[in-house]
């Protein structure tokens, strides 16, 4: 009974997501965002941060997960926590800061006092405080785990371990921290957050878009000479590129076929950095430090809101049905010379951001697109490219750069989490 | 103190910089513009140029050649059409800094209808500080540092000369 009533009232997902279309309301429907923040920001894993980024005992960053103002902090013993920011007496932000270090949390309104993993350890004017410490601490998301560092968390104490939502994903993961020749990356270059007035899933479905690219960057490639050239501006038989569905809505463009040299996926010549070069190489071996050097770094999504965006790390963040934030900071290399993390932060700020040669366009197109879905709406064609996927032995699907497998993977995942129970087709999840 | 003769001629800079930027005049703009131009929206207020945080814009002159390029193809989306647009820029600070150059502090409140997508009214104020130099008997700018009020918050596509 209780399912019965729960699904009556929310739109019927399994109707309005197919293999070959979604429907425009997905992207619109005030019910369906509360919905998405419940069943996927609160009941699913989200990624929260790097933990490179609190390094070291009481550092601290905010983050919103879904409408929930949280932050991150490392304590003594070396864990992180993600905490509720809102204190447990009259609900005020307890962290203000957007990042810092503290020894402990005190709310400005009363004075209340919690340690680095939100337990409660003073109330001023304590003669008048009959409750029980213990029941009156920081609410902490009951999930956290990392995986290469990079931390997620999950407000449902009973979702699956997170190396079952990441799935075969982990191997993208991989290829993110392995551009660096100790294997650690480090997120210590700020965030810049561009708002968007589109619904959140632009941002997922158009980073791993192939199909797009020669018609809404024609400027960027008349105007630059870049890697880009061969990875996906090609006609249609001369791109090698690919499109990846992972399985659990983590999707790719995998750039990597294109490159025929070292570092081409960094725009420079494969001399440019030799001590790079060497360090790689020493570390992982001839073959697959060569491999590194020539396939560059993935250009991936996982779900729902981390993009590994090449040398660049992004959030997404959802407002409202038809506003969201784009939040990016450059992927830092640790064990490289500065000279490397240099190139990677300038082109960071080339292609994301407000202001970049890529993604102010990018912008634009996902602006129009909302507004064109306004209103009654209609039904968005997913089918291109469905009938030339290949599966592989492991399950990811792979198709021509320009074909929806990646969408089609996203929505895929999306309905059978929005709606459990109904059947589903494709790539399954990861047992 | 400078003199007004110099005070004059480097607010008819600024107000010609504006106006070309406001019409979206990319080349004009640009011919304003010297060698060693340093164009740059920060992230943070305190921020050093030179440092390992990210920037909302930071173009050095190739970069910047880059970007006039992309604006002049006629094909950037995200100024098809260009922004229309009208600052207003005040509390003028002029110091002299050498025989011939300037660092200019002013506050600016730009006013940009994003006709491209959305339509709406989008405001940018900001602490503005060029760097100007007289070369061949005319003020050229070297630098060019925007910092947003809002530049820690959330941030609208920002493609426009600002």
């Amino acid at each position: 009974m209780m399912n019965q009533t729960d699904t009556s009232k929310f739109p019927r997902y399994d109707k309005l997501i197919t293999d070959a279309r979604v429907h425009s309301s997905l992207y619109t429907d005030e019910k369906v965002f509360e919905d998405e923040l419940n069943k996927i920001f609160r009941m699913g894993w989200v990624f929260i941060c790097h933990d490179s980024e609190i390094p070291n005992a009481g550092d601290f960053v905010r983050r919103n997960v879904g409408r929930e103002p949280v932050f991150a902090i490392r304590s003594r013993d070396g864990e992180i926590s993600v905490i509720v920011n809102r204190c447990a007496h009259r609900g005020n932000i307890i962290c203000q800061e957007d990042k810092g270090n503290t020894k402990a949390l005190v709310c400005q309104y009363h004075g209340w006092a919690y340690d680095t993993k939100g337990a409660l350890v003073d109330v001023p004017y304590p003669g008048g405080f009959k409750g029980d410490f213990s029941c009156h601490g920081l609410e902490r998301l009951p999930l956290v785990d990392s995986y290469q560092g990079f931390v997620f968390a999950s407000f449902n104490e009973n979702a699956p371990p997170l190396l079952n939502h990441l799935g075969r994903a982990t191997e993208l993961i991989d290829r993110a921290v392995e551009m660096s020749p100790v294997g650690r990356i480090r997120l210590s270059g700020g965030w810049v957050r561009h708002q968007l007035n589109c619904n959140w899933k632009m941002l997922p479905e158009n980073d791993t878009d192939g199909y797009h690219v020669n018609f809404v960057h024609p400027s960027f490639a008349q105007a630059i000479r870049s890697n880009y050239d061969e990875a996906v501006l090609d006609d249609e038989e001369g791109l090698k590129s690919l499109a990846k569905d992972w399985g659990n809505g983590h999707t790719e463009l995998f750039f990597s076929p294109s490159y025929t040299r070292p570092l081409e996926w960094f725009g420079c010549a494969e001399d440019r950095h030799p001590a790079y070069t060497k360090a790689l190489l020493a570390a992982y071996g001839e073959e697959k430090g060569g491999r590194i050097l020539r396939d560059g770094p993935p250009h991936a999504v996982i779900f729902p809101n981390l993009f590994l965006g090449e040398m660049n790390i992004v959030r997404f963040e959802p407002v409202a049905p038809g506003v969201c934030l784009h939040v990016h900071t450059p992927m830092y290399l640790e064990g490289v010379e500065d000279d490397v993390n240099k190139r990677i932060l300038r082109q960071s700020e080339g292609a994301l951001g407000p202001t970049a040669f890529l993604l102010a366009d990018d912008c634009v197109i996902a602006e129009r697109a909302q507004n064109a879905l306004q209103g009654k709406g209609r039904w968005l064609d997913l089918s291109r490219g469905a009938e030339r996927e290949v599966v592989a032995d492991d399950g990811v699907i792979s198709s021509h750069l320009t074909d929806e497998t990646p969408n089609r993977g996203f929505w895929r995942h999306y309905r059978s989490v929005m709606h459990p129970g109904a059947p589903t087709s494709g790539v399954s999840a990861v047992a | 103190m400078i003199s007004v003769e110099d005070r004059l001629e480097v607010e008819a800079f600024l107000f010609k910089e504006a106006r070309l930027a406001d019409e979206s005049r990319y080349s004009e703009w640009e011919a304003l513009v010297d060698d060693d131009m340093h164009y740059w929206v920060p992230l943070q207020e305190s921020q050093e140029p030179d440092s390992d945080q990210v920037s909302i814009l930071n173009d050095n002159r190739t970069r910047l050649a880059t970007r006039i390029r992309q604006l002049n193809t006629g094909v950037r989306h995200a100024q098809l059409p260009p922004s229309r647009m009208r600052r207003s820029i005040s509390n003028i600070e002029i110091e002299k800094t050498g025989a011939d150059e300037y660092v200019v502090r002013s506050n600016v409140v730009l006013y940009e209808f994003r006709r491209q997508a959305t339509k709406e009214l989008e405001v940018w104020p900001a602490r503005v500080e060029h760097k100007l130099r007289r070369k061949d008997g005319e003020l050229k700018m070297f630098s060019k540092h925007i910092f947003l009020l809002n530049s820690e918050g959330s941030v609208r596509g920002l493609s426009f000369i600002i």
